[in-house]
């Protein structure tokens, strides 16, 4: 068929009941925007725990501690740590997180020795300037990812608690999770709490020549340190955001399942409006089936009905969940590692052909049942 | 040789556990040009024939040729091609797709043929001026009377110029002057372009205006008047 009269007799069906059409197209959106949201943050965990460097850092942290805030080594023990063979460089690192549980607007700060800042990470300045980080005690170098999200510039002050720094400059890593941090000076974040934490660190990252000897120098480096104030427990970074990250894991897993089920409700949805269209329409395809119009013919134009519908839907609530991460630029931070929302064109092209899916399946039955009924027994009907 | 022509035909129904047989054995041959009527009670089986004759029904036993083409021997899809081609359809009920337009009610099988835009303009032109509605083309079949709207389901079913035209109680539902107005434009069809027509209706008057009239009875076909 004429590709034109196909197209307005599908536009003229949907636009037969409006309200019903839009209530559809609103709960397809409304699934596939969940879809979206939740399938967008697994990309960002992933996206998180994916860095090139996370095989060859090793991460020294306080023994039996799960929360940045309550772990304390001394500083001092990075001198030792540089001395295990194997051991590359030790970047002493002070963690301070607005909230040490899930949330969804976490701003973290990490405090480090400005000297060694630069050949322990892999930074790349795209705004400001490291002479000026390197001059002021109470300059912050921020990620891009941070910076768009609070629209910080260089140049701009930023307040957070007791804790006030000038941004020195933005920057871009490799490593995904490091973009949404905001790096100063070790001693203003040792200085910052109620009590003065001078000479203790969060934690310390260990960088070795070979990621095969990771789990050996670990063992080193915490037998090294067990009889020292505060016993440690030395993982691969890898590892260290797996474990910070399981909580998170788990709940999207949960989340997923939870997206599956509204998928499959969105296709009950369809399916229940298809077949009432169908139902009510039954005479009337009979009619075109005596006119001469195929079955399979009718049969396309009721799936691209359905289709047409479900794609509106999945265009509405992909938009949908680009707004709500792109403006509340949300950032989910669990146990100091920070993972923010991915939408990336596979995930929209992944949504596009969910919801095309779904909007196939509903159909199917409907349209394969109307057109195969006996056409005199539909007039009959019609 | 006839341009239709039934043989042995045998159609039945089951309703629960009683057998219904409207047409048994019938036999019946139609010319080419005749505008043949079927007359009959409600329940006699007329619409049952008009549906064979139409290739939506497959007879249970028997021969349905059309055109020197033996239909129920098609599968699906060829039989449907067949029918765009070689059959229009009057409803009883004119059964106009509600969300088109006149226009588009009888453009809609026209997009079953590789026609030009121009050639379909021309045609549903062409078709609705017959019927003399062209001044409402653009009207939804809600805003038209019942007798308008029959006259569309007549310019939709002449659109592709079939040979063979089938109408079922084209004036069951209409009002007087209305079925006088459709019996005028059948009759038209009939003489000015040497359409076939194979009409059922119960209505004597109705049945007047055919060439050859035949009664089908308890499953078994009377031939009433030939002219």
């Amino acid at each position: 068929m004429n590709l034109r009269g196909s197209f307005r007799l599908m536009r003229r069906n949907l636009a037969r009941r409006p309200a019903r059409t839009v209530l559809t197209v609103a709960g397809v959106a409304a699934a596939i925007a969940l879809f979206v949201l939740v399938e967008s943050l697994a990309a960002g965990l992933d996206r998180a725990v994916s860095g090139s460097e996370s095989a060859r850092t090793l991460v020294v942290y306080q023994k039996n501690r799960y929360c940045p805030q309550t772990s304390f080594l001394s500083q001092s023990e990075a001198v030792r740590i540089a001395k295990i063979d194997g051991v590359e460089s030790v970047l002493p690192v002070k963690v301070f997180l607005s909230n040490c549980r899930t949330s969804l607007d976490t701003v973290a700060f990490h405090g480090v020795p400005a000297d060694l800042l630069f050949d322990a990470r892999r930074i790349d300045l795209i705004a400001g300037d490291r002479a000026t980080f390197l001059q002021r005690g109470d300059a912050a170098l921020v990620g891009e990812a941070f910076a768009q999200r609070r629209g910080l510039d260089v140049g701009d002050a930023f307040r957070f608690n007791r804790i006030e720094v000038q941004v020195a400059g933005i920057f871009r890593s490799p490593e995904p999770i490091e973009e949404n941090l905001i790096v100063t000076h070790l001693e203003l974040l040792q200085r910052s709490g109620a009590v003065n934490k001078l000479g203790t660190v969060t934690e310390f990252e260990v960088k070795i020549s070979d990621p095969a000897r990771g789990r050996a120098i670990a063992a080193e480096i915490d037998a090294l340190l067990a009889t020292s104030a505060a016993a440690t427990d030395t993982r691969a970074k890898a590892a260290f955001l797996e474990s910070a990250t399981a909580d998170l894991r788990e709940i999207l897993r949960f989340g997923r399942l939870f997206g599956i089920c509204c998928v499959a409700a969105v296709l009950a949805l369809v399916a229940n409006t298809v077949a009432m269209a169908v139902r009510e329409r039954i005479g009337e395809l009979a009619v075109m089936r005596t006119l001469g119009w195929r079955d399979g013919r009718l049969m396309r134009l009721l799936l691209a009905e359905s289709c047409a519908l479900a794609l509106l839907g999945g265009a509405l609530g992909t938009a949908a969940a680009w707004i709500t991460i792109t403006t509340t630029r949300l950032t989910l931070g669990v146990e100091g590692v920070l993972v923010g929302f991915a939408l990336s064109p596979r995930l929209v092209a992944t949504a596009g052909a969910v919801a095309l899916l779904a909007g196939l399946l509903a159909a199917a039955l409907p349209a394969w049942k109307a057109t195969r009924a006996p056409i005199p027994a539909a007039l009959r009907g019609a | 040789m006839a341009f239709v022509e039934l043989s042995g035909v045998t159609k039945s129904f089951h309703k629960g556990a009683t057998t219904i047989t409207p047409l048994d054995d019938v036999s019946l041959t139609i010319e080419q040009g005749e505008f043949f009527v079927l007359l009959g009670p409600s329940g006699s089986g007329k619409t049952t024939l008009l549906h064979l004759l139409a290739g939506i029904d497959p007879p249970d036993r028997g021969q349905v040729v059309v055109g020197g083409k033996d239909i129920a021997t098609l599968r699906a899809g060829p039989l449907a091609d067949w029918r765009a081609e070689h059959v229009g359809y009057v409803f009883q009920q004119h059964h106009l797709v509600p969300v088109l337009t006149a226009w588009e009610n009888v453009e809609l099988p026209l997009f079953l043929f590789p026609l030009s835009t121009a050639e379909r303009t021309k045609r549903v032109g062409f078709a609705l001026r017959a019927v003399g509605l062209d001044d409402r083309a653009d009207h939804y079949p809600r805003q038209l009377s019942g007798g308008q709207e029959q006259r569309v389901a007549i310019a939709r079913a002449i659109v592709a110029d079939p040979p063979l035209l089938l109408a079922d109680e084209p004036t069951g539902n209409l009002d007087h002057d209305s079925a006088q107005s459709v019996l005028d434009l059948l009759a038209r069809l009939h003489h000015e372009r040497g359409k076939t027509i194979v009409m059922v209706t119960h209505d004597p008057n109705a049945a007047a205006r055919g060439t050859r009239m035949v009664h089908l009875d308890k499953g078994r076909l009377h031939e009433e008047a030939r002219r």
